[in-house]
């Protein structure tokens, strides 16, 4: 039988040096919903668990000081439950409670749901079919693209990987600047989230700016009045336990009745969380108009690269981001 | 005796399910359980070349590992998986070295523990010869069959067609779609007390014993199929599996249990599904709207090897009273999994095709929906000229419109607006199920102390038949349904029907009431009197006996008694639509409404109301429960549901409950059910029709007839997403 080694870390250094000792295979779990899920498929075959789920304090959910601070181990329910995260920054709430089902995010964290893997089915179907995919099998190619791309990336593609950035929470959390705290046997550091997700490129495999036996510790977001007129809209097949086809997180810092500043980020369209900076240009001193805010939405899709089945997520996207800049807005009211 | 009408009764095995206690084939304790997984081909078409076991075989805990060099015994015959009884059809994969599509069983690998299983499963190495193939209909290997697989006509419907003052000429495209029950399809052969048993959730224990005893080459009496309770079949579970009879041999050979649970990823390579199929539909009408002419050409995806039939053609022209019909069904081959029968096998796709093509009708016509329907309500059949044996869809039309406010719809589509802007549509659809009844073996034992023990035909897979059976009993005998013991789907108690198609209630209810009722003639001739009020079981005890046995055979209405033989080998025999003196459905209107984001195509289902007409309701709750879940799957069939394939892999891309879209409760809104409530004393004693399958014919139009209310947008496939309506 194929054996796993499992041991259960207090602290943080602990968990760092168990992945050093455990050499190759070696893979932190938290709350286990995706990693458990990809080694059922067949995606994910770990040699060695480290369980982070109760390293001491890692579930910290501050909102006293200067910035917000989740802990990595605060799990999703907890964290789109706070009631000051729900009063001021309903888009990091939202775009939790949007997630997953019930079940799920009373397991997941907020540190691990950064790390979510695609849901492209050509990655995931590794086990049962002769699907190549160059984020599961480097250099084996991609049967998505050319394939059945409805649920692909329109924005941030490339030639090897379209596969799109499945989160929501990451999303909301590029919108709101926020900073992931990393600590590794190096020691700590802080990476900016615009700069923590890679674009595929010629490496989808190489999905996070975090190196083998770091862990994510905390998130950071930076106290801002825009919060409260903010909003997390996702559309999907379903409404409630499907990944988003288009989501919109949008925050808006007024000036009266004009904007001063947008915070914009798309998720389902693109292979990464993506920051819609054209659509906060275009809307940096405007005020809250349907046609303003549709332009903003079509802005943000003008480089565009759709498959044969997904070009409705061009459209679909423009709409769900004008939707949402209308409802952030209403929030002044 | 008076019928008891629409009695709203908890179910018997209720508290049995909630507290566990039910064993589901896949709980069963054994001792010495040995643990069995497939290894599924990675191919779509071709052979095997070689299987190299070296790695597998080491390791720990594997016992042996089974491929087609050990069970080219094994014989496919009419009952093997795919051949719908048809001789030379059918495939059982491990036979022989020819893969026949993706994800089929190429080895079965057998070990002391499930983890062993599945890891010598994974290490088992296959080379293939493979060879070109095509998994749609739409692509160049795919053989059409040159005759229609079914045809029916009447009069001239061409030229009626021709000459018609309104005609809709349109085609309509439904998807591939599979069943997923939530008890996973599992096998488990054991030999217990001098015969072989199998544990398998299914809908046929008597086919599925009788016919694997058939490719085994066994004494059908020395092996009892066994399925007290099945976790969900909707038609997936009405036969032999592409596992079982390699899991059954596989015990013969080793003189151990074995196991095998098929996991959901397998399970959409290796069930039976609804095939993608192509309908155009062509009616003409009058001035009036009177149908003059009715014209319907199907087309299906079938595997190349299986004889499941296209009969899309049957329901349809028995809907309206159609002045002139020709409809044809025709079958093109692929290289698939043979599809099957999926809750309203045909029905649903034809009711999705031809009730859309009504609403497109009235509008061409310029009437109103349900009022097309009523002008066009029928006494008798236009097939066959017979009477129905009862029909009141006209009032199904008419309580489902006042239920649902009707009365609300604009005829110009976009008309009514939400506050919120969400444009708000109306629909309405009706359908149809054959009323169909088979034959059953029914003993029943009443014992003085008041217990009450029922063997029969049938099996429980949540549709309610035991306490359609409870119900019976319970108002001829008056007996405590918490003495009563129900034993179905098991053939060592009785021999068992297959249980589908509807009839499960019209076969155990007068089954059980034949039985209840020859009880008492036979207590009454005990007694040397009319039976009293008192409790039957109390009489009995007067009598100084411990119990009293019946046995009785039910012999459906026009066959003879010759289906009970069939029904002890497990040959399937039904009866329907069509009786000597007339012709017998249930029937249904469905109406919805829908609301339509109009910025981003999201469509929501507020509230749909439907009403049946299927004879008797032997008990309320379950029959709403029934009704309810029919018209979730519609709904999830109109907006959600499609098996995936992309033709260069072949094999379904969706594999999962969390890709493979259906409803979830934040999908469903207001789902109101009544019913007619009508006895069909013509069909059986007990006045049932059947309702589990008409449940869910038209509720998918209804939605799809809602949706272009809302947007004017005929979109005609299913299902309707988002980017359908942008």
């Amino acid at each position: 039988m194929r054996s796993l080694s499992y041991i259960r870390a207090k602290t943080v250094s602990e968990a760092t040096e168990a992945f050093v000792a455990a050499g190759e295979g070696a893979r932190y779990i938290a709350g286990g919903t995706t990693l458990y899920d990809l080694m059922k498929l067949g995606v994910e075959r770990p040699a060695h668990l480290i369980d982070i789920a109760s390293l001491a304090g890692s579930d910290r959910i501050e909102t006293s000081g200067d910035v917000l601070f989740f802990g990595a181990g605060a799990r999703m329910a907890d964290v789109a439950e706070d009631g000051v995260v729900r009063r001021d920054y309903p888009v990091l709430a939202e775009s939790l409670s949007k997630a997953a089902s019930q079940q799920l995010r009373n397991m997941a964290s907020v540190g691990g749901n950064l790390l979510q893997r695609t849901r492209c089915p050509y990655f995931r179907n590794g086990a049962i079919g002769a699907y190549p995919c160059n984020k599961r099998e480097p250099g084996s190619g991609c049967a998505a693209i050319g394939g059945l791309d409805r649920g692909q990336a329109v924005l941030g593609v490339s030639d090897a990987c379209t596969a799109a950035s499945p989160g929501d929470w990451p999303v909301a959390l590029t919108a709101m600047d926020a900073t992931v705290e990393i600590q590794g046997p190096a020691g700590p550091r802080s990476v900016p989230i615009a700069e923590f997700y890679r674009l595929p490129g010629d490496t989808p495999h190489l999905e996070f700016a975090i190196e083998a036996g770091e862990i994510v510790t905390g998130i950071s977001v930076p106290k801002t009045e825009a919060g409260r007129n903010s909003t997390y809209l996702k559309v999907r097949d379903r409404e409630s336990y499907a990944f988003a086809l288009a989501s919109a997180a949008v925050a808006l810092a007024m000036d009266g009745d004009h904007v001063r500043h947008a915070h914009i980020a798309l998720g389902g369209v693109a292979t990464r969380p993506w920051r819609a900076r054209e659509a906060e240009e275009l809307l940096t001193g405007r005020s809250i108009e349907p046609d303003i805010a549709l332009a903003a939405g079509k802005a943000a899709f003008a480089e565009a690269r759709p498959g044969a089945h997904n070009a409705f997520k061009i459209e679909l996207g423009a709409r769900t981001l004008a939707d949402a800049i209308m409802t952030a807005g209403r929030k002044m009211q | 005796m008076t019928q008891e009408r629409t009695a709203d009764r908890p179910r018997v095995d209720a508290y049995e399910k909630v507290l566990g206690r039910a064993l589901y084939a896949a709980d069963q304790p054994i001792a010495g359980l040995l643990h069995a997984m497939t290894v599924p081909a990675t191919i779509a078409k071709g052979r095997i070349e070689a299987i190299d076991m070296t790695a597998a075989q080491n390791v720990r805990g594997v016992v042996r590992i089974f491929t087609h060099e050990d069970f080219s015994q094994i014989k496919t015959t009419p009952a093997a998986r795919g051949a719908y009884g048809q001789p030379g059809k059918g495939h059982q994969p491990m036979t022989s070295p020819v893969v026949r599509h993706r994800g089929e069983p190429v080895a079965l690998v057998v070990a002391e523990t499930l983890e062993a299983a599945i890891e010598g499963a994974e290490a088992v190495k296959v080379r293939y010869a493979s060879e070109p193939f095509s998994a749609r209909m739409e692509d160049d290997l795919a053989s059409p069959e040159a005759e229609p697989d079914r045809q029916l006509s009447s009069g001239d419907a061409e030229a009626a067609f021709a000459t018609a003052d309104h005609r809709v000429d349109v085609e309509y495209l439904h998807p591939q779609q599979h069943h997923n029950p939530i008890e996973l399809i599992s096998t488990t052969a054991a030999f217990e007390d001098g015969e072989l048993r199998i544990y398998e959730g299914t809908q046929a224990a008597s086919a599925f014993a009788g016919g694997l005893a058939g490719m085994m080459g066994m004494d059908p009496t020395r092996l009892r199929g066994v399925s007290p309770y099945t976790g969900g079949g909707f038609g997936q579970k009405n036969g032999i599996q592409e596992q079982s009879v390699l899991v059954a041999s596989a015990a013969v050979l080793l003189r151990r249990p074995v196991k095998l649970v098929m996991s959901r990823s397998q399970l959409f390579h290796t069930a039976s599904y609804r095939p993608r199929s192509r309908h155009r539909v062509r009616l003409g009408a009058d001035e009036q709207g009177r149908l003059l002419a009715g014209l319907y050409e199907t087309v299906q995806q079938n595997g190349r090897y299986d004889g499941f039939a296209c009969d899309h053609g049957a329901n349809p022209p028995r809907m309206y009273g159609y002045g002139a019909w020709r409809g044809s069904d025709r079958i093109v081959r692929v290289d698939t999994q043979t599809p099957g029968h999926q809750r309203a096998p045909h029905e649903h796709p034809s009711s999705y095709a031809t009730e859309c093509a009504m609403d497109e009708l009235a509008e061409a016509v310029g009437m109103d929906p349900v009022e097309l329907r009523l002008a066009n309500d029928a006494q008798s059949d236009p097939i066959t000229g017979k009477p129905f044996s009862s029909r009141h869809l006209a009032d199904c039309l008419r309580r489902g419109a006042e239920l649902f406010g009707w009365s609300r719809r604009m005829r110009e589509p976009g008309a009514l607006v939400a506050d919120n802007g969400d444009l708000i549509g109306l629909g309405v659809a009706c359908g149809s199920y054959k009323a169909s009844m088979t034959a059953a073996v029914t003993t029943l034992r009443l014992f003085a102390s008041g217990r009450c023990d029922i063997a029969t035909s049938g099996h429980e897979m949540g549709q309610g038949i035991r306490s359609v059976i409870a119900a019976e009993l319970i108002e001829i005998l008056g007996v405590d349904p918490t003495k009563l013991d129900v034993r179905i789907g098991d053939t060592g108690h009785a021999p068992q029907h297959i249980t589908a198609g509807s009839w499960g209630t019209g076969s155990a209810a007068p089954a059980a009431r034949g039985a209840a009722l020859k009880l008492r003639d036979e207590l009454s001739l005990l007694t040397g009197a009319p039976l009293s009020e008192e409790p039957v079981h109390v009489q009995l005890a007067r009598t100084r006996r411990p119990s009293l046995e019946v046995t009785v055979n039910t012999i459906p209405l026009g066959k003879d008694a010759q289906v009970i033989e069939q029904l002890r080998r497990g040959i399937p025999s039904t009866t329907g639509p069509e009786y000597p003196d007339f012709m017998a459905f249930s029937w249904i209107a469905h109406f919805a409404e829908v609301h339509v984001e109009t910025s981003t195509g999201r469509v929501r289902v507020k509230r749909v109301v439907s009403v049946a007409d299927c004879g008797r309701v032997m008990n309320r709750r379950t029959a709403e429960s029934q009704v309810r879940g029919g018209v979730v799957w519609g709904i999830g069939a109109a907006l959600r549901e499609a098996g995936e394939t992309d033709p260069r892999f072949g094999g379904v891309l969706n594999n999962d409950l969390a890709e493979y879209v259906v409803p979830v409760n934040a999908d469903i809104g207001a789902i109101d059910v009544d019913f007619i409530d009508q006895p069909d004393f013509k069909l059986n004693m007990s006045g049932v029709k059947g309702l589990g399958e008409v449940a869910m014919v038209g509720a998918a139009a209804a939605v799809v007839n809602a949706v272009y209310n809302a947007t004017g947008r005929r979109v005609r496939h299913l299902p309707i997403r988002i980017e359908d309506l942008l």
